[in-house]
């Protein structure tokens, strides 16, 4: 028995010491060691459920709203959905709702959706499903009918180019808006117009809700919540009136050209193509974006919840001529005749030209050193003697060639002046975007003997000739040859002019208002330069005679117009292979005009033919004159 | 009248209640009251999500501690020298339900090794414990001090063949306490030092077949291996230690509070009821709280090992030393291995962890102990 108390007793030292060793990792656990165990349990529990914040309206400069959110009842499927839940509720779904099983399983599948939140599977379901669902909830565990906000543009594709639309965010912009303020995947970005220019105001601050959640993931409690903050509204330049009969306009005279014959070509019959367009209306005292449209345009709509694959083929396909594309500011085109207001300011800056003195137009020009090359007028019309302003009124090429080749020779000669042509056009913005706060501005081109040397440099077999010869500046005095615009650049430019030599950047949006209702701040108008207007009064002049004027190439246009409503410029651009780009810039009123009209119409002939009297209408509306429809012009004269 | 008194008072003298050890009786009642609470914080939020009473395990287990008390009450009351013949019965059914339940028996997480009873469940591997305890140390102590290779082989048997028929549920977790129980009884029954290294060198030989043979299944390894490696990855054998570890590490001193246990609440550590209940006294109660349960089983095994340094005779002793062994080598293993300081294996706490059939036997076991303590003067 001795012996054997003996062992009990080493039993219990044994017991004693595993004892021990219990307490010291108790004391090491939950004293001795640092926080980890304390954090890695809230890193356990704790889940961050972002809310995404209602996005901010975007409103004409009247208030009216062009775009707002749409709250609709959507299915939404839990991610957490088991595998056998889901064989059984997904046919059951798609039987419901009338789509094909496979569509649903894609959308579930989708993990550009946070894995915190719902999948949405179908929206704008009937009331029928919703009542259906919710009285059959074993039938379908996992599923919830929930109201989503789905962006609503109000006037479907009005406006598109301007207003842009919202998609979910990319890797790349991800990684781009790391800094700003983190975005979810999966959330809703602006791609385009001014949904992306304006994104910091529209987007709002998302909300988190900060949950508890058992190992399971289910939600034990609420911890923290912070309330999504809807996002600014933002009011545009826009004016609804204006914009919509802008785009009208423009496609009522695209329509037109297209079932009017192209008298130019003499070989065979064919009317106007005219497959796209655009229109852009500015106010000159401030440079504001009163209206600005392309055409052919689309829906942005069809982009609120992830678009069709086909239909984005579709909108980038040549055959429908891109319509995703601003042509207004990412469409460039040989300026023609509206180039003349820039090439008689250069003349009178340089002083071969003065506003009196006049020039005997024969109908046609040739540079000295090349007697034998001539540069004629539209059909070789001899205008006769011609100064400043019936220059303008009858466009006379003869008129302007005459002042690029007496540049040109400047120029050779190293003469002071010579470059009078570019220096003014740069001045007036061409050759640089106009800074417009909307993505994918381009810049258009002002050509002289440095950029040709250097595309002659770069690609010598398709320019191989590096110098700068007479006929380049010759051309480019009528705004063909290498010249390139905007529309917007040459709104912008007669917005300049016309208010005596302010070239602002074009402004878009108006102030920014916040979610309740009260305006944050303005959007101030930005000056870019001052630019020299010479002869204004002379140059108004003949711009006016361009409407009223007997002479005047758009006189058949605006017959019957009211005095003094309106003056411009017609241009008919000759494009390679292509049918003349028809243009007019027209100005309302005639003298210290407000607003700058821009109607540029590709394929579509005489400037006078279609782009006028598109214009003609947009003017109506401007001056709250009867809307009359868009007559297109058979035969016009001049360009 | 006066003598009758007097002989009423002779007889309460000599009584053996006299002598019954109340810390040894009263701290199991403390520790399952405590197991009751604990075992509804971390089962109330799965219950109540379940839409089921939340209620449902914490009444299912006073049932159990009722039972236990009554069972305790009845082995306190009889004489242990009387259980001794007894015990042959009761080792006897209980393998022949080792037997049963292998082909009759319900699986629950992968071993069979309960019998379903309609709102019961009884598993046999747990009364084999006490069974063992009292055949093993009966025949022990027939051969008082003279355990020839023989004995020490027969005395194998006995605790082998149960052992050998819970390998086949399986239930390592078992067969590894009914290891401890044998060894602790032939140890103090007298075996020789050279048989311990023969014992000794058996198990090794033992384990290393178990492993390499595939006795043992691939789970099984990884749970006994993983609590040794670094940074186990939270799906894999890890998981239930690294949380284990979160949520007692999380307790710090004074607890997140009783029902606040983040990890408690919401269900991270897995069998938190039954094997792993020790982490809801620790995140819940803190150092305060598990330091005190750890004291109060420091207390029920030094009584234990009290009863057994002062037993009568060597059948209670020895008795008293498979209790021993058994409370502490399932203490050690289960609260260890809530800490990541010993392997996983489904081994529960005494009076803790829910069940009925081990708080049944932990109490009859407590029970045994101080019958054998309070009859050590008689």
């Amino acid at each position: 028995m001795t012996d054997s108390r003996v062992r009990v007793t080493l039993i219990g030292v044994v017991a004693l010491a595993l004892f021990c060793a219990l307490f010291a990792r108790l004391w090491y656990l939950q004293i001795a060691s640092p926080n980890q165990f304390v954090e890695a349990a809230r890193d356990n529990s704790v889940r961050k459920l972002p809310e995404p914040a209602l996005r901010g309206r975007i409103l004409d400069v009247a208030g009216r709203p062009l775009v707002d959110n749409r709250i609709a009842n959507a299915i939404t499927i839990d991610r957490k959905i088991t595998a056998r839940q889901r064989e059984l509720v997904i046919p059951r779904l798609a039987e419901l709702i009338g789509v094909r099983a496979s569509e649903l399983e894609r959308k579930l599948d989708d993990q550009r959706v946070s894995p915190y939140t719902a999948v949405p599977v179908a929206q704008d379901v009937e009331d029928s499903v919703i009542v259906y669902i919710s009285e059959h909830r074993e039938d379908f565990p996992a599923v919830r009918a929930e109201p989503i906000a789905f962006r609503r543009y109000l006037h479907g594709s009005l406006a598109a180019h301007v207003l842009g639309y919202v998609g979910e965010i990319s890797e790349e912009e991800r990684k781009a808006q790391l800094g700003v303020g983190s975005y979810e995947l999966g959330e809703g970005i602006g791609k385009s117009g001014v949904e992306q220019t304006y994104e910091s105001e529209l987007r709002g601050k998302s909300g988190v809700t900060q949950v508890e959640v058992d190992s399971r993931g289910r939600v034990l409690r609420t911890t923290e919540t912070k309330r999504p903050r809807v996002g600014n509204d933002v009011r545009l330049t826009i004016n609804l009136d204006v914009q919509r009969v802008a785009e009208e306009s423009l496609a009522q005279g695209m329509l037109g050209a297209r079932i009017v014959q192209d008298l130019t070509n003499k070989d065979e019959f064919e009317t106007f193509t005219a497959p796209a367009g655009a229109v852009v209306v500015i106010d000159s005292t401030d440079g504001s974006v009163v209206a600005l449209a392309s055409n052919p345009t689309y829906d942005p709509n069809k982009f609120v919840d992830g678009i069709a694959t086909p239909l984005w083929k579709q909108l980038n396909d040549a055959a429908n001529h891109y319509p995703l594309v601003n042509r207004a500011a990412a469409g460039q085109y040989a300026p023609g005749s509206t180039f003349k207001l820039i090439s008689g300011i250069a003349g009178l800056q340089s002083g071969v030209i003065s506003p009196g003195k006049s020039i005997e137009d024969k109908g046609r020009y040739s540079y000295p050193t090349d007697p034998n090359r001539f540069f004629t007028n539209d059909n070789s019309v001899a205008y006769g003697s011609v100064n400043l302003a019936r220059s303008l009124t009858v466009s006379s090429d003869v008129y302007f060639y005459t002042i690029g080749g007496d540049l040109y020779y400047r120029q050779r000669h190293g003469a002071p002046g010579g470059d009078a042509l570019q220096k003014t056009a740069r001045a007036y913005g061409f050759g640089e975007p106009t800074g417009i706060p909307l993505p994918g501005e381009l810049s258009g081109r002002v050509p002289d003997s440095t950029w040709k040397q250097r595309i002659h440099k770069a690609n010598p077999e398709a320019f191989p000739y590096p110098d700068w010869l007479p006929g380049d500046n010759i051309q480019l005095a009528v705004g063909q040859g290498d010249m390139l615009a905007t529309p917007l650049q040459l709104a912008v430019a007669y917005s300049a002019f016309a208010n005596s030599g302010t070239l602002y950047q074009p402004r878009i949006a108006a102030e920014v208002i916040g979610g309740n209702g009260r305006k944050l701040r303005s959007i101030e108008p930005i000056v870019n330069r001052s630019v020299p207007v010479p002869g204004r009064a002379e140059i108004v002049r003949g711009l006016t005679g361009v409407a009223y004027d007997t002479e005047g190439t758009a006189a058949s246009v605006f017959a019957g117009f009211p005095a003094g409503l309106v003056s411009g410029k017609t241009g008919t651009a000759q494009v390679g292979d292509k049918q003349n780009t028809s243009w007019f810039v027209g100005m309302t009123p005639a003298v210290n005009a407000r607003y700058i009209v821009v109607v540029m119409v590709e394929e579509g002939g005489y400037g006078a033919a279609t782009a006028a009297p598109i214009a003609r209408r947009v003017i109506q509306v401007l001056n709250g004159l009867p809307l009359t429809d868009v007559a297109i012009q058979t035969p016009p004269k001049g360009n | 009248m006066a003598t009758i008194l007097a002989d009423r008072r002779a007889r309460l003298v000599t009584s053996p209640l006299r002598h019954l050890d109340p810390i040894l009786v009263l701290v199991p009642m403390i520790i399952s009251a405590l197991g009751i609470v604990m075992i509804y914080s971390s089962q109330r939020t799965l219950l109540e999500q379940a839409g089921d009473d939340p209620l449902y395990f914490a009444k299912r287990q006073v049932i159990g501690v009722a039972l236990g008390l009554v069972v305790m009450a009845a082995m306190i009351a009889i004489d242990y020298h009387k259980l001794r013949e007894l015990a042959l019965w009761g080792y006897g059914a209980t393998v022949a339900a080792l037997f049963a339940v292998l082909i009759f028996g319900v699986e629950v997480k992968g071993a069979q090794a309960r019998f379903d009873l309609g709102p019961l469940q009884m598993q046999p591997s747990e009364f084999i414990k006490l069974f063992l305890i009292l055949v093993l140390a009966g025949y022990v102590a027939i051969h008082r001090g003279e355990l020839n290779a023989k004995r020490i082989v027969i005395s194998l048997a006995i605790a082998g063949l149960p052992m050998g028929l819970i390998m086949l549920e399986p239930d390592l977790g078992t067969d590894l306490v009914l290891m401890m129980i044998a060894f602790a009884i032939l140890l103090v029954g007298g075996v020789k030092a050279r048989h311990l290294v023969v014992l000794a060198l058996m198990g090794i030989t033992v384990a290393t077949l178990a492993v390499n043979v595939g006795v043992l299944e691939k789970y099984q390894i990884d749970r006994l291996t993983s609590f040794a490696v670094d940074g186990t990855d939270p799906s894999g054998s890890g998981y239930n230690q690294d949380q284990s570890q979160i949520a007692i590490g999380n307790g710090r001193f004074t607890g997140e509070g009783l029902f606040e246990g983040t990890q408690t609440q919401s269900a991270y550590v897995p069998e938190q009821h039954t094997d792993f209940i020790f982490t809801a006294v620790g995140e819940e109660l803190g150092f305060v709280g598990s330091g005190l349960l750890l004291g109060l089983f420091s207390l029920l095994v030094w009584r234990t090992w009290r009863a057994a340094r002062v037993a009568q005779d060597r059948f209670g002793m020895l008795c008293c030393t498979g209790v021993l062994a058994m409370f502490v080598f399932q203490i050690f293993e289960n609260i260890g291995m809530t800490m990541g300081i010993m392997p996983i294996t489904g081994i529960p706490l005494p009076f803790m962890s829910y069940g009925g059939s081990s708080i049944v036997v932990s109490f009859a076991c407590v029970g045994l102990v101080a019958n054998v303590t309070m009859r050590r003067f008689s």
